[in-house]
C-alpha cells in the first residue's frame, strides 16, 4: 500500500434493473474481482479505484427489493451492511421509478446513517417527465443525493466526493431514519426495551431490531437463539400475537404499508411527473409485446432471426444445412468453410503442423510434438473456437436485454414453460442451445430465480446441439437406406430430447429442491427504450471474458487429459489404439452394450467412440472412422460396427442424451458454482440415456 | 369480491388485500410496492400473466397470483 493513500470501502446496494451493473462498470472500468460470498454460492463482485488521496473499493451487494431476509441474498446484504466492515453504503434509486425503488434506499437508513443515495438513469427522466427535487429530496432525508448517469458519466465525481465525505464522517446522519410505524409503535417500545434489557443483538440498532423481530424476522430470530435468547423471543412472540389479535394485522404487513406511507409523506413534493408522450415506435412495441397473440409470434421470429444470423456466421450451421437441402451443396460448402469457427479449425491446423515441424525438427521427443499439438493446441484451439460464438450470442443477448425486449420475450412463454418448473426466460438458452450448449448454459444468468437458474442450467444440455445433429445425420445415413427413415429417427430423437428437457424441469426440482408445487411469475417489466452500446458492450465483454477465465481453463486442462487417455497406456506413451486407457476403459465398459445386444469387438468399439464424444460430440464419428482405417468414408466405418437399424437407433438416442461435451461440463460447473451440481448433471444425463435407450431398444425388439 | 385477475386493462382499481397469497409471496409483493390501499392500473389483461403498473413499475404476474390478489 502506498503511504498517505486512505482506505475506504463502500458497499453498493440496489433493485434489480436499477442499473447497478452500468453504475459498477462506470466506477471501477476493469479492476473488478469475483468471487463467492463467504460459505455461499452467491457472487459477490468488488473493483477499486484510486480517488484523490483515497483508495475507494465497491463492494456489489447482491440486487433486492428489500433487506427484510426473504432470501439468502437479502440476508447477506443486510449482514454485510452491518459487519461494519463499508465505511458507506451506496443506495440506488431508479429515477424513472423513485416512488417504488426508494423502498429499500428507506431500509437501509433505517439501518445506518452512513448512506448516499444515488438516483441512477437520470438522463433519462427529463423525456419521460419527471423532475425530482434533489436539494429538498437531501434536506428531507439527512444524506447526500446524487442524480447521476453512469451511461454518460453524469454526476460520477460529485458521488465520490460525498461518498468519501460520508464514509468520513462529514456528511451523512448520525442516527438511522426513524419511520413512524403508528398502531405498531407502543410494541416496538416494549420490544426495544426486552432487547435493551438483555443486550441482545449488540450489532444492530436496537429500535431497527426490536421492529425486524416483531415482523417476524426469521433470521435475526435465527441469531438471537444462537445468543440463548429464548426467553426474549418468546416474549417477542407474545407480542407479534398480541399485534395480530388486537390490530387485525400481521405487524410485517403494518410495518411494509408504514414504510410506503412514510415515503410518501416525503417524497410528496420531491417527485413531480409530467404526463408525456412516447415515441410512436416504442408505443407500438409496447402494444405488441403486450397482445399474447401477437408478443409470442413476433418474439420467435426475433430470436430465430436474431440466432440464426449468430450462429450461421460463426459455424455455419443452419445456413449450410439449408443451402444443401436446397441443393447449393458448393454454397454450403463455402458457409461453413468461411465460417468463423471453419476458419478457425485451418488456422489452428496450420499452426499445428508448424509447431509440429519445428519440435520435431528440435528433436523433441514424438510424444512430446503429440501433446502440444493434439492436447494442448488442440485444446486452445476448442477454446478460442467457442469465443467469437459466445461473443456474438452475448452481444446479442444483451441487445435484447437493455432494450427491454427480453423480459417481455420471457412473458410471453412463461404460460408454457412455467407448467414444467422453468420461466419463461429458458426459451433464450433452449434456442441458443440448438447450436451450442456452452453459450446456452451462460445465458441462463438473466434468470432472476436462483432454483430456476439452476433447473435450467442442468436440463438445457439435453437439447441436441449441431455437433449432434452432425453425429445423428451421419450415423443415420450409413444405417437407413430411404430418406424418409433418415429424417424420421433425427425428428423423433429431436423430439424425444426436447421432451426429456421439459420432463427433467420437473423432475430435477423434486430432486434438487423437494418441491412439488411451481412458483407462479413475478417480473419486473422496465420500459422499452433504445439499448445503449456501452451497455451491450459491457455485458458482452463481462460475460466473455468470465468464459475465457473459468470455462477456458477448464477445457484445456480436460482436453489435455483427454490426450493422456487416448495416448498413453499400461505399456507407456504413444501406445497403439487399441492399447491405449481410452480402449481399455471402452472394455471396461462394453458389457453396456451387450445392453443392446452388441457383442464382441463392436460394443467396445461402440463404448470407445462415446467416450470419444465427451470431448466434443462430433468426435464420436471421427473415433468411428479412426477404428476402422480401412474403411472408406464415415458410411463405411458405421456400417463396419454391424449394428441392426434398431442398434444404431437406440445407439443415436443414447448418443444425444448421455452426457454433456465436457466444454459443456466445465462451464456448468463455472455457472452453478457447485462441483456436485456437475457431476449430478452428468449422473442424471447418463442415467436417462440408458434407460430411454434401452426401453426404445427393447420395445422395438419385443414389438417388431 | 373482485380479484385481480378479472379487471379489465386499462382499468386503475385498488388493492385490497393480499391475505390469500402465501405469506413468503405476500411480503415480497408488498415490498415491491403492492401495499393495501395503493391504486394500481391493470395494463393487459387478456391471457396468460396480468401486466401492472404500480408506483411507476410496471409488473408481469401470474394467472394464480392475480386470482389472490383482492381489488375494489
Amino acid at each position: 500500500m502506498e503511504i498517505g493513500v486512505k482506505k475506504l470501502v463502500i458497499a453498493v446496494a440496489g433493485n434489480p434493473n436499477v442499473g447497478k451493473s452500468t453504475l459498477f462498470n462506470a466506477l471501477t472500468g476493469e479492476k473488478v474481482h469475483v468471487a463467492n460470498w463467504p460459505g455461499v454460492t452467491v457472487e459477490r463482485k468488488e473493483g477499486g479505484i484510486r480517488f484523490g488521496e483515497y483508495e475507494l473499493k465497491f463492494v456489489d451487494l447482491p440486487g433486492i427489493y428489500s433487506l427484510s431476509a426473504n432470501s439468502l441474498e437479502e440476508i447477506i446484504a443486510r449482514e454485510y451492511i452491518v459487519s461494519g466492515e463499508p465505511d458507506a453504503v451506496l443506495v440506488l434509486v431508479d429515477s424513472t421509478a423513485p416512488e417504488r425503488t426508494m423502498y429499500l434506499a428507506l431500509q437501509v437508513l433505517e439501518l445506518t446513517g452512513r448512506v448516499v443515495i444515488a438516483l441512477t438513469k437520470s438522463d433519462r427522466t427529463h423525456t419521460m417527465g419527471i423532475h425530482i427535487h434533489v436539494d429538498k429530496m437531501e434536506e428531507k432525508l439527512g444524506v447526500p443525493v446524487v442524480a447521476i448517469s453512469a451511461l454518460q458519466g453524469l454526476g460520477l465525481r460529485e458521488l465520490l466526493e460525498r461518498l468519501v465525505e460520508v464514509a468520513e464522517g462529514k456528511k451523512g446522519r448520525r442516527i438511522p431514519v426513524r419511520v413512524d410505524y403508528g398502531a405498531l409503535e407502543p410494541f416496538i417500545r416494549e420490544v426495544e426495551e426486552v432487547i435493551r434489557a438483555s443486550g441482545m443483538l449488540r450489532r444492530y440498532d436496537s429500535r431497527w431490531a426490536a421492529i425486524r423481530l416483531l415482523e417476524g424476522d426469521p433470521r435475526l430470530a435465527e441469531l438471537a437463539e444462537k445468543e440463548g435468547r429464548e426467553e426474549q423471543l418468546k416474549h417477542i412472540l407474545m407480542l407479534r400475537e398480541a399485534v395480530k389479535r388486537s390490530i387485525g394485522k400481521l405487524p410485517e404487513d403494518l410495518a411494509v404499508e408504514a414504510r410506503y406511507r412514510f415515503l410518501d409523506g416525503t417524497m410528496k413534493d420531491l417527485v413531480i411527473r409530467v404526463e408525456r408522450r412516447e415515441s410512436r415506435l416504442i408505443k407500438a412495441l409496447d402494444r405488441v409485446y403486450l397482445n399474447p397473440v401477437a408478443s409470442p409470434i413476433v418474439s420467435i421470429l426475433l430470436i430465430f432471426l436474431v440466432f440464426f444470423v449468430a450462429f450461421s456466421v460463426n459455424l455455419g450451421f443452419p445456413l449450410d444445412v439449408i443451402l444443401n437441402s436446397l441443393g447449393m451443396t458448393e454454397a454450403a460448402e463455402a458457409v461453413s468453410e468461411f465460417s468463423l469457427s471453419g476458419l478457425m479449425e485451418k488456422g489452428f491446423a496450420v499452426l499445428c503442423e508448424g509447431v509440429s515441424s519445428l519440435a520435431v525438427a528440435a528433436g523433441a521427443p514424438s510424444w512430446f510434438v503429440s501433446l502440444l499439438t493434439d492436447g494442448v493446441i488442440t485444446g486452445v484451439g476448442a477454446v478460442l473456437s467457442f469465443l467469437p460464438l459466445i461473443v456474438l450470442v452475448y452481444a446479442l443477448l444483451a441487445l435484447l436485454e437493455d432494450s427491454g425486449l427480453a423480459p417481455r420475450i420471457a412473458v410471453a412463454f412463461d404460460g408454457f414453460f412455467r407448467r414444467f418448473g422453468f420461466p419463461g426466460r429458458v426459451l433464450f438458452p433452449i434456442v441458443i442451445s440448438l447450436g451450442c450448449n456452452v453459450p446456452a448454459v451462460v445465458a441462463t444468468r438473466t434468470i432472476e430465480d436462483e432454483e430456476e437458474r439452476m433447473i435450467s442450467i442442468l436440463a438445457v444440455p439435453f437439447i441436441p446441439c449441431q455437433a449432434r445433429l452432425v453425429v445423428l445425420l451421419g450415423i443415420s445415413a450409413a444405417i437407413f437406406r430411404s430418406s424418409l427413415a433418415q429424417a424420421a429417427s433425427v425428428l423423433s430423437i429431436y423430439l424425444a430430447a426436447f421432451l426429456v428437457f421439459l420432463a427433467s424441469g420437473i423432475i430435477l426440482r423434486v430432486l434438487l429442491f423437494k418441491r412439488r408445487e411451481v412458483s407462479e411469475l413475478v417480473l419486473e417489466l422496465p420500459p422499452i427504450h433504445k439499448p445503449s452500446a456501452k451497455v451491450v458492450w459491457w455485458l458482452t465483454w463481462d460475460n466473455s471474458k468470465h468464459f475465457l477465465r473459468k470455462a477456458g481453463v477448464i477445457i484445456l486442462t480436460l482436453s489435455v487429459v483427454t490426450w493422456f487417455l487416448l495416448n498413453t497406456g499400461p505399456n507407456g506413451m504413444m501406445v497403439d489404439l487399441e492399447e491405449s486407457y481410452a480402449a481399455i476403459i471402452g472394455r471396461a465398459l462394453a458389457p453396456l452394450g451387450h445392453l443392446y445386444q452388441i457383442e464382441g469387438e463392436n460394443a467396445w468399439k461402440v463404448m470407445f467412440a462415446l467416450i470419444h464424444g465427451f470431448i466434443a460430440k462430433e468426435a464420436v464419428l471421427e473415433a468411428i472412422a479412426l477404428l476402422s482405417p480401412e474403411a472408406g468414408g464415415i458410411s463405411e466405418a458405421v456400417q463396419a460396427l454391424g449394428l441392426t437399424s434398431m442398434q444404431a437407433y437406440s445407439l443415436l438416442l443414447f448418443a444425444t442424451l448421455y452426457v454433456p461435451c465436457l466444454a459443456t461440463v466445465a462451464v456448468v460447473l463455472q455457472e452453478a458454482r457447485r462441483a456436485r451440481y456437475a457431476l449430478l448433471l452428468v449422473a442424471y444425463m447418463f442415467a436417462i440415456a440408458l434407460l430411454i435407450s434401452l426401453a426404445a431398444y427393447w420395445l422395438a425388439v419385443l414389438l417388431l | 369480491m373482485m380479484t385481480l385477475d378479472r379487471i379489465p386493462g386499462g382499468t386503475r382499481v385498488k388493492l385490497k388485500s393480499l391475505e390469500a397469497c402465501p405469506h413468503g409471496l405476500a411480503r415480497r409483493l408488498m415490498e415491491m410496492g403492492l401495499v393495501p390501499g395503493e391504486e394500481v392500473e391493470v395494463v393487459s389483461n387478456i391471457r396468460g400473466p396480468v401486466i401492472i403498473r404500480v408506483r411507476g413499475v410496471v409488473l408481469a404476474l401470474g394467472r394464480g397470483i392475480a386470482r389472490r390478489i383482492l381489488v375494489e
